[in-house]
């Protein structure tokens, strides 16, 4: 349980580094802890195959790219979360989360309702279940995958002006 | 853009609507709406000029942040209800996803969108954007309209008309006069949308129609701009005639096809005891009644007697499609049939 | 369940919080993004967790699938932003205002 509370607030924290505006690169970093809390968090609720593939896409792929395209898109002055308008956004932030809390949670007590299943594998069925009885939306799936190479050949081809980056 | 590459990307624009009329889970739906997004940012950008790219990054943002929000709402709900079915949503859950739908649709507290989109694109593509991608989310909408507040719905109808006429009062361009003419039109359809849905969809199909006419006389006449307008007399005489009263008639005046949705959800309206909203929604047909007035003044009226020292427009021999003479037919005529058309529904 | 209800919907508010408030770059919206359907994915999984539903766990990956495309389609549009623009600024996008 403790675990559980400790990986919450983590990836609460990493949510905040993210929304509080500060350059792509820290926020891309933000987002990367957000992602491996986050595999923790399904690990503790014995999930590990959801989690081992939100560790290999978000971090093995996703945000490979976006590190690429932060290095792009950079500029000559970050600002991190220790300059004044990002550090009230984080203010800001909090007071969203409290402001949540408030809503929410009720009493304290729900904190009981997680029930000890560290570490079981639980759920690895499902993938079988999906080559089992959803071919069609896994059809559907890749299509839309192939759709979006398309789409990206298309968005970043054929400019006749224009450079890749200016700063 | 090649040619296989719109076919695939015209046959998604399909895919993704048709998931989303025929699905009866979120979950589904929200993929429907996914595949719509990603299938018309390359017609957008089809030419790669700046204002393009801008609009489509602007329309992805916006229908990114909607679906997600769609989908959060329906995962709240599946959390406290326990299933995933899209006619039974519990009530405050059903006002975050009319939000949300609001968003997908530019309906007006969230409308800022769809003009600066409007204008960015081309005309074909724009008549795409108003019509064939507002029909996945109003299908959605009118499946949990009965769980959903009539409050809220009126609220954001009388919203939707009131600003989609004031808005377009100060424009000259066309794309956007036509975005805020949608608008206001998605004002009309919500506003009746939770005491009779047959009523809404007879709406839509009207708007279909006259907004169909309306952008493919446009295309054809390719005038961007109000003041390009008056020159078009001489390139389809007929077509300019015409094409004014079929601005008359998406502006709703009586003798008209456009008359007949107004009229009965006016009338509607009245019964369930909402005539202060009725009037007003009729009061602000005025202000849309305004700038679709200017236009087809603008576009039929404006013949100078004498001769005038401007280059006219070169005349070629102007022929109009086949499927532009029958939406013009349906724009003008189709008010003696609305039994017809009401037993449709 | 209100514990991770809390930490899923709050995630997702901060998020789109983000998102909606003033941007500097393009990408760091995207990165908002992100962040929101990385919450909805670790809502789905757990949602199908808690209410046993073993048919329901492949609907996060069919979502992270979507939410891939979305990424790829944002970070190609903003190659063609900063490629039309000059840079990825938001403030930049105001041609067609009026």
């Amino acid at each position: 349980m403790v675990m559980m509370v400790v990986f919450s607030v983590m990836f609460l924290i990493s949510l905040i580094a993210v929304a509080s505006n500060p350059s792509p690169y820290f926020a891309a970093l933000g987002l990367m802890i957000g992602a491996g809390v986050g595999c923790g968090m399904l690990t503790q609720f014995g999930m590990t195959f959801l989690s081992m593939i939100l560790f290999l896409i978000y971090l093995g792929g996703m945000l490979v790219v976006f590190a690429y395209s932060a290095a792009l898109a950079a500029e000559p002055y970050p600002s991190a979360w220790g300059s004044l308008e990002v550090f009230s956004y984080v203010v800001g932030s909090l007071m969203l989360v409290v402001v949540m809390w408030m809503l929410l949670v009720n009493d304290f007590g729900a904190f009981d309702e997680i029930e000890g299943c560290v570490m079981s594998v639980r759920r690895y069925v499902g993938v079988s279940e999906m080559y089992n009885a959803g071919g069609y939306m896994l059809l559907v799936a890749g299509w839309v995958l192939l759709v979006a190479l398309l789409v990206v050949l298309e968005l970043t081809r054929g400019f006749g002006r224009g450079c890749l980056r200016a700063v | 853009m090649s040619p296989y590459i719109l076919f695939v990307m015209l046959s998604s624009l399909g895919l993704g609507t048709t998931l989303t009329f025929t699905s009866s889970h979120w979950l589904l739906a929200w993929m429907g709406l996914e595949i719509n997004t990603l299938a018309i940012i390359p017609l957008m950008t089809n030419k790669h000029h700046p204002r393009a790219v801008e609009a489509a990054t602007k329309y992805f943002l916006t229908q990114a942040a909607a679906a997600a929000i769609l989908l959060f709402a329906s995962i709240y709900n599946a959390w406290y209800s326990g299933q995933w079915f899209i006619q039974d949503m519990s009530s405050p859950v059903s006002t975050l996803m009319t939000l949300a739908i609001a968003i997908k649709l530019g309906i007006a507290p969230m409308h800022f969108w769809l003009p600066e989109v409007m204008q960015g694109i081309s005309i074909s593509t724009g008549l795409i954007l108003v019509t064939w991608q507002k029909l996945a989310p109003l299908a959605l909408l009118m499946q949990i309209s009965h769980n959903i507040k009539p409050e809220l719905l009126i609220i954001l109808g009388l919203m939707s008309t009131i600003i989609g006429g004031w808005g377009g009062l100060n424009q000259t361009q066309i794309r956007k006069i036509m975005a805020y003419s949608s608008i206001a039109h998605l004002g009309w359809i919500i506003s009746i949308l939770h005491f009779m849905p047959a009523l809404a969809m007879i709406n839509l199909f009207i708007y279909l129609i006259m907004t169909i006419t309306m952008f493919m006389t446009f295309n054809l006449l390719n005038s961007p701009t109000i003041n390009t307008l008056a020159m078009n007399w001489s390139k389809s005489p007929i077509l300019a005639a015409t094409s004014a009263l079929a601005l008359l008639s998406l502006g709703g005046l009586p003798p008209l096809t456009g008359f007949m949705p107004k009229w009965l959800i006016i009338q509607e309206l009245t019964n369930q005891e909402l005539a202060p909203t009725a009037t007003l929604l009729a009061l602000s047909a005025l202000l849309s009644l305004f700038f679709y007035l200017r236009l087809s003044y603008s576009l039929s009226l404006t013949i100078m007697p004498n001769t005038h020292p401007q280059t006219l427009n070169w005349n070629m021999k102007t022929t109009t499609p086949l499927p532009l003479s029958l939406m013009m037919m349906m724009t003008l005529t189709m008010l003696p049939i609305t039994p017809t058309i009401i037993s449709l529904f | 369940m209100t514990h991770i209800l809390f930490t899923i919907s709050t995630a997702f508010m901060l998020g789109l919080t983000g998102l909606t408030f003033h941007r500097t770059h393009l990408l760091s919206a995207l990165l908002c993004l992100e962040g929101m359907m990385l919450s909805l994915f670790i809502a789905l999984a757990m949602w199908s967790t808690q209410n046993d539903m073993m048919i329901f766990s492949s609907s996060p990956l069919l979502l992270l699938a979507l939410s891939a495309c979305e990424a790829g389609l944002g970070l190609s549009l903003l190659v063609a932003t900063s490629r039309t623009h000059g840079s990825d600024h938001l403030q930049n996008l105001n041609l067609l205002q009026c």
